[in-house]
Formats: structure tokens, sequence, C-alpha cells
């Protein structure tokens, strides 16, 4: 591009800009350098934020009107939550318009009867969990970006978490969402209808859509009753074949809400980010798992899987919570992970396969990392119990970024050729957003991908939301 | 060197409390219960005192209903050699806990008694300085380092002011703070091993304790509401609404 054009390109859009801003007085607009590159990104650091400016609405109207207006004006927006996404799906790189939700997250209503909780979508996963705590009631979703995360992003990417095992991910909880759509219409979806036989469920068609086919503004979220009291063991596995027969063991006799696990060199960097170390020897692996234990036959259970468990060599050791607090303690030993890992710039891989699948899986793909990435600290962790595991391929600090990720792009291609030998996906829970883009196609067929081509276009004809993201 | 623990169960620190609608008391049934956090870490410091070869001996105490045994036997499964339960139906307050404690020295003999600075049930404070006196010993309350040698322990305190040390001469009675140690996680295998430890069994009314039990709660209340915050415009209307509440 020549530079006449871009600065005829660039003018034009503040023109754009200006118009928005008469039209719409009331609405804020940030357009401060600081301000681009804090809303343009998420916890990915690949690209550099460049959006044109941020908006940030205060009611459904404004987004209605940001969208027309984007609509005439053929100006791209990048819905934004709390920009937790690990895939790039909340980047803005590329002169559009970042529409943050911040400023829409407040709890709307609660319904008794139908035991639903209606927000607008900026609203964190916490503060949904206090409210729902407010009425004895708890709404199940739950990972460790729970006070950053918002419940637009947590839809738009049908996020998962620790308890999936349990309750399902946020797809299940979604009783109704309000959506904006390209040309500025606001759709009703599903109402909070328990039972809804009418045709296509649009609604389910936005969940995990990343933004892409339009903007939810609000949503009516399932509570339930709160669990009975609950147990953490961590246990230290001794080999990677034992991780599935100890989930067996827990599953035939334990209520779980969850069934976690990582490896010795995530424990080691959580470690060295502060938390209480659980053991005195090193075992290659853990798990974390959470059970019901209301009463002395339950915690009687547990007791005898670990020593079934032990007997059987599935497990060298193990310790158990004797308070909420331990709970935590344990719980921070895999939630603190993430957080632990993000100073080496990770290149991450989020991948599934059914859990009866997982210990071929796991074979295959460990000997294909040991092989490929034998310079690199490869940092392995994640949702076992339902087929989830994160691989995080940490940057040597003294190689280049462009670099590090070719490399990692390199062992990806080769590991979504494993996936798709064992039928599994290249993103559980984040999303595809601009990082998993080059795999889509190992883990959806091209009539499949042709399909949501064509549903992407019959809701944005003038490809305007969240271009660039999920696929071309 | 023996060693005496107080361990006392209260209702867990991360539970929300619920007053009773007749607000005879706090609701426990069907709720989490859980060690006295500051006697985990009296706990804690017994058994460090034990594996750095100080004390040989670690006792746990609780004064407790008869279902206080699981309890115990956690306190076991941390590291307790042997555990006392004082089986009692009553809560009990902070003197009669103090004179019930001094029976168990009589009996015990122990150099040192670690107990919490406080229980976060009724946040007494009160139950080491009590003992102390009855027992007629120094006390170290409220610390967050502690070095034994010899007969005498040195004993950092966290007061309103800051850091204090001061040196007691054994027996003596300490009372623990929260930055004395991070409490362990408690081993599986030793869940297991605690089963078998001893564990004594004693009634409240069989040790001959004059109840100290002197006051009477008449009432629970919860805190009052916060009433929801009002959103106002633009300073124009904060400073009216500031005026009409008399603020301004
Ligand atoms: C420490 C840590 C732990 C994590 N653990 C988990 C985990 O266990 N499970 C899991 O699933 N994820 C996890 N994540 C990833 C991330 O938190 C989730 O993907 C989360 O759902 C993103 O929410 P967000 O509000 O931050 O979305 P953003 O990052 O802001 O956006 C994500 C996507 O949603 C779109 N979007 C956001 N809001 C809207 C809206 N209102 N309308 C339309 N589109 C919208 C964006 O355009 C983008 O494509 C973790 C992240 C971190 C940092
Ligand atoms: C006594 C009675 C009680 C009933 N109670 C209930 C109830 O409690 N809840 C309830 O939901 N329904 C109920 N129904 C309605 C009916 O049984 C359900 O709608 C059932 O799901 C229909 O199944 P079917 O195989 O008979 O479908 P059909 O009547 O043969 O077809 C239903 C629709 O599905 C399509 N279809 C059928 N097979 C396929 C296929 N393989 N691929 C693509 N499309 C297909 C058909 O084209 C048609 O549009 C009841 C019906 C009766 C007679």
């Amino acid at each position: 591009m020549t530079g006449n054009a871009s600065s005829a390109e660039a003018s034009a859009t503040v023109g754009a800009l200006d118009e928005l801003r008469r039209a719409q007085p009331n609405l804020r607009l940030l357009t401060a350098a600081a301000d681009l590159e804090h809303y343009g990104r998420d916890w990915t650091r690949r690209w550099t934020p460049a959006p044109l400016a941020i908006a940030l609405p205060a009611t459904i109207a404004e987004v209605q009107a940001i969208a027309r207006w984007a609509n005439v004006q053929g100006i791209a927006i990048v819905p934004s939550g709390g920009r937790t996404g690990l895939s790039g799906g909340a980047v803005a790189a590329s002169g559009e318009l970042v529409v943050s939700f911040e400023r829409m997250n407040r709890v709307l209503d609660f319904n008794p009867v139908d035991r639903t909780l209606t927000v607008q979508p900026g609203i964190a996963l916490e503060a949904v969990h206090k409210a729902a705590a407010e009425y004895g009631l708890i709404y199940p979703v739950d990972f460790a970006a729970r006070g950053s995360c918002s419940i637009g992003g947590n839809i738009s990417t049908n996020a998962g978490g620790i308890r999936v095992i349990r309750y399902g991910n946020t797809r299940e909880w979604i009783a109704g969402l309000k959506l904006v759509t390209a040309n500025g219409d606001l759709l009703e979806l599903n109402r909070g209808l328990i039972k809804n036989s009418s045709g296509y469920d649009l609604r389910q068609l936005v969940i995990g859509a990343e933004g892409t086919l339009g903007l939810v503004v609000e949503a009516t979220l399932r509570l339930t009753d709160p669990p009975p009291a609950s147990q953490v063991m961590l246990f230290a596995v001794p080999e990677m074949s034992a991780l599935m027969r100890v989930f067996a063991a827990c599953r035939k006799r334990l209520n779980l809400s969850a069934f976690e696990f990582f490896t010795d060199r995530a424990l080691h960097h959580v470690l060295a980010h502060g938390a209480q170390k659980p053991f005195d020897e090193i075992s290659p692996y853990y798990v974390v798992t959470e059970f019901d234990a209301a009463d002395e036959a339950q915690q009687q259970a547990a007791l005898e899987v670990f020593e079934q468990c032990l007997n059987d060599g599935f497990v060298n050791d193990g310790v158990l919570s004797q308070s909420d607090a331990q709970a935590a303690a344990l719980w921070r030993l895999r939630e603190g992970i993430t957080e632990s890992l993000a100073p080496y710039k990770p290149y991450k891989n989020d991948i599934s396969v059914r859990i009866s699948a997982v210990p071929d899986f796991l074979d295959e793909m460990s000997s294909l990392l040991t092989r490929e990435y034998p310079q690199f600290d490869v940092v392995w962790f994640g949702h076992i119990g339902d087929g989830n595991l994160h691989i995080n391929v940490l940057k040597p600090a003294e190689l280049a970024d462009a670099d590090f990720v070719a490399q990692c792009e390199r062992v990806t291609k080769l590991l979504s050729e494993v996936l798709a030998r064992h039928g599994g996906s290249i993103s559980a829970e984040h999303g595809i957003g601009l990082v998993k883009k080059p795999y889509l196609a190992g883990t959806r067929s091209p009539a499949e991908i042709e399909l949501m081509r064509g549903v992407r276009r019959v809701f944005d004809p003038h490809g305007l939301m969240n271009p660039g993201k999920l696929f071309d | 060197m023996k060693i005496l623990v107080g361990y006392k169960r209260v209702v867990d620190y991360n539970v929300r409390i619920q007053v009773k609608p007749d607000g005879s008391g706090v609701v426990t049934e069907g709720v989490k219960l859980s060690a006295n956090p500051f006697d985990d870490i009296a706990l804690e410091e017994a058994l460090r005192l034990r594996e750095k070869g100080i004390a040989s001996e670690v006792v746990v105490a609780t004064i407790a209903p008869a279902d206080a045994q699981a309890h115990l036997r956690n306190g076991l499964a941390m590291g307790a050699n042997r555990a006392i339960h004082v089986v009692t139906g009553d809560a009990v307050q902070p003197l009669t806990a103090a004179r019930v404690f001094l029976k168990l020295i009589e009996k015990e003999q122990p150099q040192i008694v670690i107990l919490g600075k406080q229980a976060i049930d009724d946040d007494c404070n009160q139950t080491g300085q009590m003992l102390a006196a009855l027992w007629d010993r120094p006390q170290a309350t409220f610390a967050s380092k502690v070095e034994v040698s010899g007969n005498a322990a040195k004993v950092t305190r966290e007061v309103d002011a800051g850091l204090e040390t001061i040196e007691v001469d054994l027996p003596a009675v300490i009372t623990t703070d929260l930055r004395l140690n991070e409490p362990r996680f408690i081993k599986l295998p030793d869940i297991m091993k605690a089963k078998s430890k001893p564990l004594e069994t004693l009634q409240l009314a069989d040790l001959g304790v004059a109840s100290g039990d002197t006051l009477k709660t008449t009432n629970y209340a919860p805190p009052a509401k916060r009433s929801k915050g009002v959103m106002v415009k633009d300073a124009a209307e904060l400073v009216a609404a500031l005026k009409t509440k008399g603020l301004l």
C-alpha cells in the first residue's frame, strides 16, 4: 500500500469516527494510544494492537447505533469482554472499532421461579458467582480467570473450566441471550425458555461464535442449587499411563466435581510463583480432584480410593484438604499455572479428545512432543477428566518471538494430524481466534467449514463482525 | 519435652455465617466445620519443634461434643502423637476452657502449651492469658516466631506498635498469630495411620472443673445490610443528593 493511499484511508476512517461522535454524542469513545493498546489485545501477545478507536457503550441502543454506523461506513468491529482470551479472538490489529462491554456490567434481574439471572455481557464471571450466592444459588461455570473474564466472552468461547465434568460448558447454562447483528437489529434468542422446539436454535449458534455473528448484549443465565460440602485431594502419580486409571477409580466411587492434572514442570512454576509445596518428593504427574464429602461414608470412600490406587501403584502419595482454606491452597496449585507461565510468553495448545481416547492419544502425543521439542520447557496441565489438555511451550528468553512461534507452529501442524487421527479438537475451550485458524481444517471437515461460512455470511454479509477470526 | 496443643473445631472460615431465625445462635447444622485456623498454626509449630528435635511428644486436646473425634483424627493425621478429647455437649467459655487445660497440664506435665490467640467462632482472645494466670506461668501471646533453647523460649510477638521480642522461662503458654507459619497439608497415608494413634476420652463432668461460664448471650443478630448505592448522573445531582442528606 502506498503512503498516499493509506493516509487517504486514515482520514476517511477518522471522518467516519467524527460521524459516530456526532450521531451519538453520549457514546464514550477512546482514541489515546495507551487505550488503543490496552483494549486492542487479549492475553496473547503476538499481535501489535492497532484499532481505530474504542467504544464503551452503556446501553443496547448505543450498541445498535454502533453496528448501524459500522455497517454504513464499512468499518469492522471487534467485540471485547475481559480480554483474558487465549486465542487472539479479541485482538484488534487492523483499524477495527473495539466495542468493549466494560460499562455494561450489571445484574439486571433475578427470577426466583425460573431460577435465572439476567445480566449485561460485560459482567465478570466472579460477579455472577457472587450475585447467585446472594440468592442461595450458584452459576457453576468456573475457572481461574473468573475475576476478569466476562460473561459475553464466556458465551462467545463456550468457556469450559474446572467443573465441566459435573456441569458441562457455558452452553448448558445460557437460557437466553440478546444479540445485536451486523445491521443493528436486536434479536432475542430463546427468551429463557426451557422448551422451545420451533426451529433452529440460533442462541446455540451464537454460543462459541467468537463474536463473528454479532454482539451479545444481554444474557439470561440458568442457576442451580449449591453442591454438598466437598473436599479436594491431590495425588502424586508416578506415570502417565496411571492418570486415567486413577480417574476411573475415582469416578467409580466418588461423586466428582473436578478432575484435573498437571506435570512436575507445571508444579515447578507455580511453586516458584509462591504456592505452598504439597510433597517433599517429586512425581512426574499430579491430579487434583474435588468430590462431594458431605458425610463420613463419602469421606471414607475417598480414603479407600486412595488406598486402592496406592496398592495398585497408580499413586505414590496424596494429600486431602481439611478446610476450605486448604482446598483453596490445593486448587491454587492447578489454577495458578497459567498465570505463573505468563512471563515466559508461552505458546499454547488447548486440545481435546474423547475421554476414552485419552490414554492412546497421550502416548502418541508425548512421544511427538519429546521428539519435536527437545530444546524447550514444555508444561502440560488441564481438565483431563474432560479429555482436555493444555500444552504450554515456554519461550527461551534469547529466542526471537517470530522464530519461536514458527517452531511451535510446525509442531502444532503435526499435533493437529495426531488429533485428527484420534477424532479430537484443536480447540477445546479457548476458541480458534487468530491463533488456531491454520488448524481448523484438522478438526472440521471441508463441508462443515463451508456451512459455517454460509451461516456467517447470512448474519454478516459485509464481513464486519470480528473479521479474520475463526476462519477467513 | 512434651507440648500440649489446643485444637478447637469451629465453623469453617470460608462459610457464610447465618444467624438462626430465632436469634438463639448461628446455624451449624449442615455447615462445614474445620480446625480453628490459629490452632492449625499452633499444631504446626509444635510439630516443627518436634522435627527440630526440641520436643519429643505433641499432644492435641479439644473440648467438644462427642462427634468431634474425626476432628481430632485430623490433628493426629497432621502429626500429633496423641489426642485427648474432653467431651461436653455445651459450648464452653474461655475461663472454663482454661480450667480444663489446667487439669490437662496437671495430668500431662507439658513444658509448652500452644494455643491459638483466639478462636474464630467467638473471637474471645482470653483462654491463653487466663490459663497462664491459673497455672502461674509466663505467657507469650500473639507469637509470630518461636525459638526454644534450653529452658527458655524467645518469642517474637505481634503488637500494635510492630514486633516485640520477649524471652520466657519454661514451662509457659504461647498463643499463635497468623504469620507464625503455614500449616502443612495432611497426607492421605497419614490419615490412615492416624486411625491407630491413641485418642483418650475424658468427660468434662468427671474432671471436677468449676464452670466459669458466667456470660449469657441473649440474642444474635446479623449485621445490618448495606443499602444499595444510588447512581447519580452528574456532579450537580451528587451535590443535591448530599445536601438533602444534610451532608453538605
Ligand atoms: C488464567 C486464565 C485461565 C483460564 N482458564 C480457562 C478455562 O479453564 N477454561 C476456559 O474456557 N477458558 C479459560 N481461559 C480463557 C478465557 O478466560 C476464556 O476464553 C474467557 O471465556 C474469555 O472471556 P473474556 O471476557 O476475557 O473474553 P475476551 O478475551 O474479551 O473475548 C473472547 C472472544 O469473545 C468475543 N466476545 C467478547 N465479548 C463479546 C460479546 N459481548 N459479544 C460477542 N462477542 C464477544 C471476543 O471478540 C473474542 O472473540 C483462561 C484464561 C486465563 C487468563
Ligand atoms: C402419544 C404421544 C405422546 C407424545 N409425547 C411427547 C412428549 O412428551 N414430548 C415430545 O417432545 N413429543 C411427544 N410426542 C410427539 C412425537 O412423539 C415426537 O415429536 C417424536 O420426537 C417424533 O418422533 P418420530 O420418530 O415419530 O418422528 P416423525 O413424526 O416421523 O417425524 C418428526 C419430524 O422429524 C423428521 N425426521 C424424522 N426422522 C428423521 C431423520 N432421521 N432425519 C431427519 N429428520 C427426521 C420428520 O421429517 C419430521 O419433520 C408424542 C406423540 C404421541 C403420539
